[in-house]
Protein backbone atom coordinates (compact mmCIF):
# COMPACT_ATOMS: atom_id res chain seq x y z
CA UNK A 1 0.00 0.00 0.00
CA UNK A 2 1.27 3.22 -0.98
CA UNK A 3 0.59 5.57 1.99
CA UNK A 4 1.91 8.59 0.61
CA UNK A 5 -0.21 8.89 -2.14
CA UNK A 6 -3.12 10.43 -0.33
CA UNK A 7 -1.79 13.79 0.73
CA UNK A 8 -4.69 14.60 3.19
CA UNK A 9 -3.96 11.43 5.01
CA UNK A 10 -0.85 11.93 5.61
CA UNK A 11 -1.90 14.97 6.75
CA UNK A 12 -4.23 13.81 9.27
CA UNK A 13 -1.72 10.72 10.27
CA UNK A 14 1.30 13.19 11.03
CA UNK A 15 -1.36 15.71 13.10
CA UNK A 16 -2.09 12.91 15.28
CA UNK A 17 1.25 12.00 15.53
CA UNK A 18 2.28 15.23 16.68
CA UNK A 19 -0.76 15.27 19.36
CA UNK A 20 0.57 12.28 20.87
CA UNK A 21 4.22 13.28 20.57
CA UNK A 22 3.02 16.54 22.38
CA UNK A 23 1.16 14.35 25.06
CA UNK A 24 3.98 11.90 25.47
CA UNK A 25 5.95 15.23 26.38
CA UNK A 26 3.66 16.94 28.57
CA UNK A 27 3.40 13.41 30.57
CA UNK A 28 7.75 13.61 30.94
CA UNK A 29 7.64 17.22 31.49
CA UNK A 30 4.59 16.58 34.53
CA UNK A 31 6.54 13.21 36.03
CA UNK A 32 9.84 14.98 35.86
CA UNK A 33 8.38 18.45 37.53
CA UNK A 34 6.71 16.62 39.95
CA UNK A 35 3.25 17.89 38.63
CA UNK A 36 1.56 13.99 39.45
CA UNK A 37 1.40 11.88 42.17
CA UNK A 38 -0.36 8.54 40.63
CA UNK A 39 -0.49 6.05 38.10
CA UNK A 40 -2.90 4.16 36.37
CA UNK A 41 -1.98 0.81 35.98
CA UNK A 42 -2.97 -2.59 34.34
CA UNK A 43 -4.45 -3.64 31.34
CA UNK A 44 -7.60 -2.26 30.98
CA UNK A 45 -10.95 -3.59 32.38
CA UNK A 46 -10.88 -4.98 36.26
CA UNK A 47 -7.25 -4.95 35.80
CA UNK A 48 -6.40 -0.99 36.05
CA UNK A 49 -6.25 -0.15 39.57
CA UNK A 50 -4.57 3.26 40.39
CA UNK A 51 -1.21 3.18 42.60
CA UNK A 52 0.15 7.00 44.37
CA UNK A 53 3.36 7.74 44.83
CA UNK A 54 4.51 8.12 48.37
CA UNK A 55 4.34 11.74 48.60
CA UNK A 56 0.11 11.26 48.23
CA UNK A 57 0.28 9.57 51.11
CA UNK A 58 2.28 11.56 53.10
CA UNK A 59 -0.38 13.89 54.77
CA UNK A 60 -2.87 11.22 55.66
CA UNK A 61 -0.15 9.12 57.48
CA UNK A 62 0.81 12.24 59.57
CA UNK A 63 -3.01 12.35 60.53
CA UNK A 64 -2.72 8.71 61.23
CA UNK A 65 0.24 8.83 63.20
CA UNK A 66 -0.97 11.58 65.60
CA UNK A 67 -4.57 10.10 65.92
CA UNK A 68 -5.38 8.77 69.79
CA UNK A 69 -6.60 5.76 68.33
CA UNK A 70 -4.29 2.85 67.46
CA UNK A 71 -4.33 1.91 63.83
CA UNK A 72 -2.58 -1.02 62.48
CA UNK A 73 -2.67 -2.97 58.70
CA UNK A 74 -3.17 -6.82 58.80
CA UNK A 75 -3.54 -9.36 56.13
CA UNK A 76 -5.94 -11.84 56.48
CA UNK A 77 -3.89 -14.19 58.77
CA UNK A 78 -2.97 -11.27 60.95
CA UNK A 79 0.62 -10.36 59.96
CA UNK A 80 0.95 -6.67 60.61
CA UNK A 81 2.01 -4.57 57.84
CA UNK A 82 1.35 -1.16 59.56
CA UNK A 83 1.43 0.37 62.59
CA UNK A 84 0.55 4.19 64.23
CA UNK A 85 2.92 5.70 66.88
CA UNK A 86 -0.44 5.07 69.23
CA UNK A 87 -0.99 1.44 68.93
CA UNK A 88 2.80 1.50 69.42
CA UNK A 89 2.95 3.08 72.64
CA UNK A 90 -0.64 1.23 73.25
CA UNK A 91 1.64 -2.56 73.40
CA UNK A 92 5.26 -0.39 74.56
CA UNK A 93 6.72 -1.93 70.98
CA UNK A 94 8.81 -0.24 69.10
CA UNK A 95 6.97 0.40 65.38
CA UNK A 96 10.20 -1.33 64.00
CA UNK A 97 9.11 -4.71 66.18
CA UNK A 98 5.31 -4.46 65.17
CA UNK A 99 6.55 -4.39 61.49
CA UNK A 100 5.47 -8.39 59.89
CA UNK A 101 5.10 -9.27 63.74
CA UNK A 102 1.55 -11.24 64.00
CA UNK A 103 -0.93 -9.57 65.70
CA UNK A 104 -2.36 -12.22 67.93
CA UNK A 105 1.39 -12.62 69.14
CA UNK A 106 0.45 -9.19 71.39
CA UNK A 107 -3.74 -10.61 72.46
CA UNK A 108 -4.17 -13.11 75.10
CA UNK A 109 -4.17 -16.45 74.35
CA UNK A 110 -8.05 -16.95 75.59
CA UNK A 111 -8.88 -14.23 72.82
CA UNK A 112 -6.55 -15.38 70.02
CA UNK A 113 -8.91 -17.58 68.65
CA UNK A 114 -12.31 -14.73 68.56
CA UNK A 115 -9.51 -12.20 66.89
CA UNK A 116 -8.67 -14.87 64.37
CA UNK A 117 -11.92 -15.59 63.66
CA UNK A 118 -12.56 -11.71 63.32
CA UNK A 119 -9.77 -11.04 60.81
CA UNK A 120 -11.55 -13.65 58.41
CA UNK A 121 -15.23 -12.98 58.78
CA UNK A 122 -15.03 -9.16 60.02
CA UNK A 123 -17.57 -6.58 58.11
CA UNK A 124 -17.07 -3.66 57.67
CA UNK A 125 -17.94 -1.37 61.20
CA UNK A 126 -17.77 -4.74 63.08
CA UNK A 127 -15.96 -4.76 66.10
CA UNK A 128 -14.90 -7.19 68.91
CA UNK A 129 -13.38 -6.25 72.53
CA UNK A 130 -10.10 -8.23 73.33
CA UNK A 131 -7.25 -8.19 75.91
CA UNK A 132 -3.81 -7.14 74.59
CA UNK A 133 -0.54 -7.94 76.37
CA UNK A 134 1.87 -5.10 76.60
CA UNK A 135 5.55 -5.46 76.37
CA UNK A 136 6.17 -5.66 80.54
CA UNK A 137 3.15 -8.03 80.59
CA UNK A 138 0.30 -5.62 81.62
CA UNK A 139 -2.72 -6.42 80.02
CA UNK A 140 -5.24 -3.80 78.31
CA UNK A 141 -8.42 -4.34 77.29
CA UNK A 142 -9.20 -3.10 73.52
CA UNK A 143 -11.74 -2.53 71.12
CA UNK A 144 -10.58 -3.81 68.19
CA UNK A 145 -12.42 -2.31 64.58
CA UNK A 146 -12.44 -2.69 61.15
CA UNK A 147 -11.92 0.65 59.34
CA UNK A 148 -11.50 -0.73 55.91
CA UNK A 149 -10.54 -3.93 53.58
CA UNK A 150 -9.37 -4.18 50.39
CA UNK A 151 -6.39 -5.95 48.80
CA UNK A 152 -6.16 -8.88 51.13
CA UNK A 153 -5.52 -6.18 53.50
CA UNK A 154 -7.46 -5.04 56.62
CA UNK A 155 -6.91 -1.52 58.61
CA UNK A 156 -7.75 -2.03 61.96
CA UNK A 157 -8.89 0.92 64.80
CA UNK A 158 -7.75 -0.03 68.31
CA UNK A 159 -9.68 1.93 70.57
CA UNK A 160 -8.17 1.67 74.47
CA UNK A 161 -10.62 1.28 76.91
CA UNK A 162 -9.18 1.45 80.43
CA UNK A 163 -10.42 4.88 80.68
CA UNK A 164 -13.83 4.46 80.21
CA UNK A 165 -13.59 1.43 82.46
CA UNK A 166 -12.59 4.50 85.10
CA UNK A 167 -14.77 6.70 84.35
CA UNK A 168 -17.61 4.16 84.77
CA UNK A 169 -16.20 3.20 88.08
CA UNK A 170 -15.93 7.04 88.74
CA UNK A 171 -19.57 6.79 88.12
CA UNK A 172 -20.75 4.15 90.30
CA UNK A 173 -18.65 5.87 93.46
CA UNK A 174 -20.61 8.98 92.60
CA UNK A 175 -23.89 6.94 92.70
CA UNK A 176 -22.90 5.23 95.99
CA UNK A 177 -21.88 8.47 97.50
CA UNK A 178 -24.91 10.39 96.47
CA UNK A 179 -27.24 7.28 98.42
CA UNK A 180 -25.34 7.45 101.29
CA UNK A 181 -25.61 10.93 101.82
CA UNK A 182 -29.53 10.30 100.29
CA UNK A 183 -30.11 8.06 103.32
CA UNK A 184 -27.89 10.56 106.00
CA UNK A 185 -30.71 13.01 104.99
CA UNK A 186 -33.58 10.64 106.22
CA UNK A 187 -31.56 10.09 109.36
CA UNK A 188 -33.80 10.61 112.28
CA UNK A 189 -32.47 13.34 114.56
CA UNK A 190 -31.00 14.84 111.85
CA UNK A 191 -31.58 18.99 112.31
CA UNK A 192 -33.22 20.95 109.83
CA UNK A 193 -29.47 22.02 108.74
CA UNK A 194 -28.26 19.11 108.58
CA UNK A 195 -30.93 17.78 106.32
CA UNK A 196 -30.79 20.68 104.39
CA UNK A 197 -27.01 20.53 103.51
CA UNK A 198 -27.96 16.83 102.84
CA UNK A 199 -30.13 17.77 100.15
CA UNK A 200 -28.58 20.33 98.45
CA UNK A 201 -25.27 17.80 98.97
CA UNK A 202 -27.30 15.21 97.16
CA UNK A 203 -28.76 17.65 94.42
CA UNK A 204 -25.03 18.39 93.51
CA UNK A 205 -23.80 14.94 93.31
CA UNK A 206 -27.05 13.83 91.13
CA UNK A 207 -25.42 16.63 89.07
CA UNK A 208 -22.65 15.44 88.79
CA UNK A 209 -23.84 11.89 87.81
CA UNK A 210 -25.93 13.55 85.14
CA UNK A 211 -23.00 15.12 83.73
CA UNK A 212 -20.45 11.86 83.92
CA UNK A 213 -23.32 9.87 82.55
CA UNK A 214 -23.29 12.02 79.56
CA UNK A 215 -19.47 12.36 79.65
CA UNK A 216 -19.28 8.00 79.03
CA UNK A 217 -22.35 8.13 76.72
CA UNK A 218 -19.72 10.36 74.67
CA UNK A 219 -16.75 8.73 75.15
CA UNK A 220 -18.15 5.59 74.41
CA UNK A 221 -19.50 6.51 70.98
CA UNK A 222 -16.13 8.13 70.28
CA UNK A 223 -14.09 5.72 71.54
CA UNK A 224 -16.30 2.97 68.83
CA UNK A 225 -18.60 5.01 66.52
CA UNK A 226 -19.05 1.31 65.54
CA UNK A 227 -21.17 -1.34 66.81
CA UNK A 228 -20.04 -3.15 69.51
CA UNK A 229 -20.13 -7.27 69.90
CA UNK A 230 -21.42 -6.59 73.81
CA UNK A 231 -22.68 -3.77 75.92
CA UNK A 232 -20.06 -2.17 77.44
CA UNK A 233 -18.99 -3.30 80.67
CA UNK A 234 -19.73 -0.19 81.79
CA UNK A 235 -23.54 -0.17 81.01
CA UNK A 236 -24.01 -3.56 82.67
CA UNK B 1 -7.05 26.62 9.26
CA UNK B 2 -5.47 24.44 11.33
CA UNK B 3 -7.46 22.25 14.08
CA UNK B 4 -5.81 24.31 16.81
CA UNK B 5 -6.96 27.46 15.20
CA UNK B 6 -10.54 26.22 14.69
CA UNK B 7 -10.77 25.20 18.49
CA UNK B 8 -10.13 28.85 20.02
CA UNK B 9 -12.47 29.94 21.94
CA UNK B 10 -15.33 31.74 20.26
CA UNK B 11 -17.01 33.22 23.82
CA UNK B 12 -20.03 31.14 23.07
CA UNK B 13 -19.79 27.72 23.12
CA UNK B 14 -19.98 25.89 26.51
CA UNK B 15 -16.44 24.10 27.07
CA UNK B 16 -16.94 20.91 29.16
CA UNK B 17 -14.14 19.81 31.06
CA UNK B 18 -13.02 16.53 32.66
CA UNK B 19 -10.71 16.12 35.72
CA UNK B 20 -9.40 12.39 36.58
CA UNK B 21 -8.41 12.06 40.29
CA UNK B 22 -6.79 9.90 42.33
CA UNK B 23 -9.25 10.81 45.55
CA UNK B 24 -8.22 13.67 47.50
CA UNK B 25 -4.46 13.32 46.91
CA UNK B 26 -2.59 17.02 47.05
CA UNK B 27 -2.00 17.12 43.45
CA UNK B 28 -5.69 16.11 42.61
CA UNK B 29 -7.06 18.92 45.11
CA UNK B 30 -4.27 21.35 43.23
CA UNK B 31 -4.92 20.44 39.74
CA UNK B 32 -8.83 21.03 40.76
CA UNK B 33 -8.57 24.41 42.56
CA UNK B 34 -6.60 25.65 39.89
CA UNK B 35 -8.36 24.40 37.06
CA UNK B 36 -11.56 26.65 38.85
CA UNK B 37 -9.65 29.50 39.01
CA UNK B 38 -8.57 29.04 35.44
CA UNK B 39 -12.17 28.60 34.09
CA UNK B 40 -13.55 31.53 36.37
CA UNK B 41 -10.84 33.65 35.21
CA UNK B 42 -10.79 32.89 31.51
CA UNK B 43 -14.72 31.10 30.63
CA UNK B 44 -16.83 33.63 32.85
CA UNK B 45 -19.09 30.86 34.31
CA UNK B 46 -19.26 29.12 30.52
CA UNK B 47 -17.63 25.97 30.92
CA UNK B 48 -18.60 22.71 33.29
CA UNK B 49 -16.10 20.68 35.33
CA UNK B 50 -16.56 16.64 35.31
CA UNK B 51 -14.07 15.11 38.59
CA UNK B 52 -13.90 11.55 37.71
CA UNK B 53 -12.02 9.85 40.91
CA UNK B 54 -10.05 6.90 39.70
CA UNK B 55 -9.77 5.50 42.83
CA UNK B 56 -13.37 4.92 43.01
CA UNK B 57 -13.21 3.48 39.83
CA UNK B 58 -10.09 2.68 37.77
CA UNK B 59 -11.99 1.21 34.89
CA UNK B 60 -13.25 4.66 33.67
CA UNK B 61 -9.59 5.60 33.00
CA UNK B 62 -9.89 3.75 29.72
CA UNK B 63 -12.19 6.00 27.66
CA UNK B 64 -9.66 9.12 27.58
CA UNK B 65 -6.64 6.71 27.86
CA UNK B 66 -5.42 8.40 31.12
CA UNK B 67 -2.05 7.02 32.62
CA UNK B 68 -0.88 9.91 35.08
CA UNK B 69 -2.88 11.57 37.41
CA UNK B 70 -4.30 14.01 37.87
CA UNK B 71 -5.14 14.89 33.89
CA UNK B 72 -7.54 17.35 32.33
CA UNK B 73 -9.54 16.30 29.23
CA UNK B 74 -11.28 18.95 27.37
CA UNK B 75 -13.77 17.45 25.39
CA UNK B 76 -15.57 20.47 24.05
CA UNK B 77 -14.52 22.50 22.39
CA UNK B 78 -12.83 19.69 19.51
CA UNK B 79 -10.70 18.82 19.15
CA UNK B 80 -9.74 16.84 22.30
CA UNK B 81 -7.11 17.96 24.44
CA UNK B 82 -5.16 16.57 27.53
CA UNK B 83 -3.33 18.65 29.82
CA UNK B 84 -1.46 16.63 32.51
CA UNK B 85 -0.05 17.46 35.84
CA UNK B 86 -1.78 19.95 38.84
CA UNK B 87 -1.94 22.89 36.95
CA UNK B 88 0.02 24.64 39.07
CA UNK B 89 1.63 26.77 35.79
CA UNK B 90 -1.13 28.96 34.73
CA UNK B 91 0.68 29.85 31.57
CA UNK B 92 1.51 26.41 30.75
CA UNK B 93 -2.76 25.29 31.62
CA UNK B 94 -3.79 28.27 29.03
CA UNK B 95 -1.46 27.36 26.33
CA UNK B 96 -3.13 23.44 26.74
CA UNK B 97 -6.92 24.43 27.01
CA UNK B 98 -5.83 26.58 24.15
CA UNK B 99 -7.29 29.91 25.67
CA UNK B 100 -3.68 31.52 24.70
CA UNK B 101 -1.48 30.72 21.76
CA UNK B 102 1.66 28.80 21.78
CA UNK B 103 4.31 30.91 21.66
Amino acid sequence: MNRTADPARLDAEITALRQRLEEAEDMRRAITSGEVDAFVVGQGGDNQRVLLLAGAYQRYRQVVERMQQGAVTVSVSGDMLFANQRFSDMLGVPISKLFAAPLEAYVTAQDRARLSSFLLVAARNSAVEVTFVQEDGKQLRARVALASFSDGYLTLLITDLEPLRRLGAACEQIAAARGAIDALGRTAGLDAAGRKAAETLGADLARICAQLDSLLEGASAVASHLPSESPSPLRQ
Amino acid sequence: MSADQASQHDGNEKWELRLYTAGQTPKSVAALANLKRVCEEHLAGNYSIEVIDLMKNPRLAKEDEIIAIPTLVRKIPAPLRKIIGDLSNTERALVGLQLRPRT
